[in-house]
């Protein structure tokens, strides 16, 4: 199977850039999802490699094919849109088959083709229904389905599980998953839900504003992420933010100082850093703890409290007015208002300097 | 709660049966006219001329029906008529559903523009272009023939604006679908987007059916030979005098006749014209 290469690729819409200057590698048998929030570009950038968008400049590649100036369907590619596309009145049979017999497959082979596809995807008592006499996760299946018996190159998925109630998302977004490991193609797949992301990736491409912020498995985005915008979108609830002033730590990592003036002893480098007018830190809420006033590193009120069952988050207010979230157990008896303490675990904080990069704990756990 | 939901359906069923009543007298209104043609075509021309109230007794007779059968251009005028309104309807669907299409999907410059200009077309009564037009269709030698009985019905404004509507409310994704199943443009225009517009067309042909058949005007100045009349022109062309007093029972039994191929349309599409009357009012 060949993999995906996307050289410069720019797209405009009259005086606005959509899509600036993207490069991009997809592996051959790679599931990547592209995430980021409504406008960023995301799919745009799935419907250029689908044809439906012209490209402006820069190269598309599937294999060793340039496929930017080839039609939708010379391309080797299936999508799955967000609202389906199934044509309503044809069959969920038709609706398969309408695709292979555009490009005159023989008969047999198309009966096997659907009917294998079918069987796969639970829907064989479906196909001489029209979609709609089925529900919306089968109309989602047969979508899936009409992708499938082309056997295409790349699977393309735009947002296709928004359309679904949550338990229904859960169990089709299993159901992709398990269908990426039986098909031997590439899948790229847009959505805005980090879960998704984060949950079917073996690569995730984060978009904002037009670009591409950062590229990596879902644990080095969550983990190490470039830039305070891939920190804040990936991870619920969003990271902490604090303007800090850095000084020597030991073993040669910085501490960072908040405004409050509390102490937040990080692992990060110190000779990693770049020279840089101001720093940032950012720090997870699961590696600050609640504790009693005067055992934290720092103290505040505790303005909102967010029961979740496992986990209690619970947002602070600083003395300096910042509000950090920091985590609690289950049965926090926080409430609303109380004076508490806030422990911070620096092992996992990061620093951005002036550029927006982003500056991470050492993996070894010894400074450089 | 009891009695709110209690006064609540009696309001109901006092608002329905309002409405049935005024449903029902409308239909009286609406039928006795029908009823009374039916009855006159079934009196000799005789007893009318003596009285008109002679409907409502004994005897009854076919006897227009039979005149029709035997000596009356009747056959000719429906068989006209059918060709015509039928002709019209198809060129009205085929003609709104590419123009329909072309201004929903394509790109093209001056696309709103000719639009706005078809538009216009609603608004221009057919009084203020009949002189042009008789002129042109007698340059081109048209008067008299099918095609001159069709063509202007042909152009359909609102046609074109009603498919234009409704391919646009279709989700270009479906469009974006085919593409990558490899439909060629026309494939996906045949394929794929006409049949999901058939309740428009049904609509749409139905009424342009029902206006070609009742049309009166164009079809009484294009088409003066008598072979060339419609049922609309026919049955006027045999009115014996301005009262009528002679002859009233064989113009009703004309009139009769010409109603059932409209009756038969109603019956078969009922469903498709109530849909289309109640979407226009929503």
């Amino acid at each position: 199977m060949p993999g995906i290469e996307l050289k410069n690729v720019t797209k405009t819409f009259g005086a606005a850039t959509v899509i600036d200057n993207v490069s991009l590698s997809i592996r051959p048998h790679e599931f990547m999802v592209f995430l980021g929030p409504s406008g960023c570009g995301k799919s745009t950038l799935l419907r250029m490699i689908a044809g439906l968008e012209s490209v402006d400049a820069g190269e598309i590649w599937i294999g060793d094919r340039r496929v930017d100036q080839l039609a939708p369907g010379e391309r080797r590619v299936a999508m799955v849109f967000q609202h389906y596309a199934l044509y309503p009145h044809m069959t969920v049979r038709e609706n398969m088959s309408f695709g292979l017999r555009n490009v005159r497959l023989p008969d047999a082979e198309i009966d096997k083709r659907v009917e294998a596809a079918a069987k796969m995807l639970e829907i064989a008592h479906l196909l001489d229904r029209k979609p709609g006499q089925i529900s919306g996760g089968q109309r989602q299946r047969v979508a899936i389905g009409r992708a499938i018996v082309k056997e295409p190159h790349l699977f393309l998925f735009d947002e296709p599980l928004s359309n679904l109630d949550a338990a229904l998302r859960v169990r089709t977004r299993l159901e992709i998953a398990q269908l990426h490991q039986r098909v031997d193609a590439a899948m790229i797949f847009v959505t805005h839900d980090q879960i998704e992301a984060m949950t079917l990736a073996h690569r995730i491409v984060v978009m904002n504003n037009r670009k591409i912020e950062q590229i990596g498995t879902p644990m080095e985005i969550y983990s190490r992420p470039a830039t305070t915008f891939v920190a804040s979108f990936v991870g619920t609830p969003a990271m902490n933010f604090s303007p800090v002033e850095l000084s020597d730590g030991p073993n040669g990592f910085v501490s960072a100082r908040l405004p409050d003036g509390a102490i937040v002893a990080t692992r990060i480098d110190k000779a990693s850093l770049p020279i840089s007018k101001s720093f940032k830190l950012g720090i997870r809420a699961e590696s600050l703890e609640i504790c009693p006033v005067g055992q934290g590193e720092t103290a505040g009120v505790a303005q909102f409290v967010e029961r979740l069952g496992d986990r209690t988050l619970v947002y602070v207010k600083l003395s300096d007015g910042l509000t950090i979230v920091a985590g609690d157990t289950g049965n926090s008896r926080v409430a609303i208002n109380d004076q508490v303490g806030v422990k911070f675990d620096g092992s996992d904080a990061h620093l951005f300097d002036d550029q927006d990069r982003g500056h991470h704990a050492v993996l070894d756990g010894s400074a450089t | 709660m009891t009695t709110q939901l209690a006064s609540g359906a009696v309001g109901r069923g006092f608002g329905d049966r309002l409405i049935l009543a005024a449903t029902i007298a409308l239909a009286i209104v609406m039928v006795i006219p029908m009823l009374w043609a039916v009855g006159l075509s079934l009196k000799t021309n005789q007893e009318l001329l003596v009285d008109t109230q002679s409907v409502l007794k004994a005897p009854w007779t076919l006897i227009n029906y039979y005149d029709i059968l035997i000596g009356s251009g009747v056959f000719r005028w429906l068989l006209n008529s059918i060709i015509v309104s039928t002709g019209m309807s198809l060129g009205v669907l085929v003609l709104s559903s590419l123009a329909g299409y072309g201004f929903a999907r394509l790109e093209f410059p001056g696309r709103n523009v000719i639009f706005v200009l078809v538009l216009f077309g609603l608004a221009i009564p057919e009084q203020a272009v009949i002189l042009v037009r008789h002129q042109l269709f007698s340059d081109l030698d048209l008067h008299n023939t099918y095609a001159g009985l069709m063509l202007p019905g042909m152009s359909a404004p609102f046609g074109v604006f009603l498919m234009t509507q409704y391919f646009k409310a279709i989700p270009t994704e479906i469009d974006e679908a085919a593409m990558l199943d490899n439909a060629s443009r026309f494939k996906i225009f045949w394929r794929v987007l006409l049949p999901m517009t058939l309740p428009a067309q049904a609509t749409l042909g139905i009424f342009t059916f029902l206006h070609a058949w009742n049309d009166y005007w164009w079809p009484m100045v294009s088409g003066t030979n008598q072979q060339m009349y419609t049922l609309t022109v026919g049955i006027a062309s045999t009115q014996q005098n301005f009262a009528e007093s002679a002859g009233l029972g064989y113009l009703m039994a004309q009139a009769v006749f010409a109603s059932l191929p409209v009756l038969i349309v109603y019956m078969f599409f009922q469903k498709y014209i109530v849909r289309a009357v109640s979407g226009a009012a929503t």
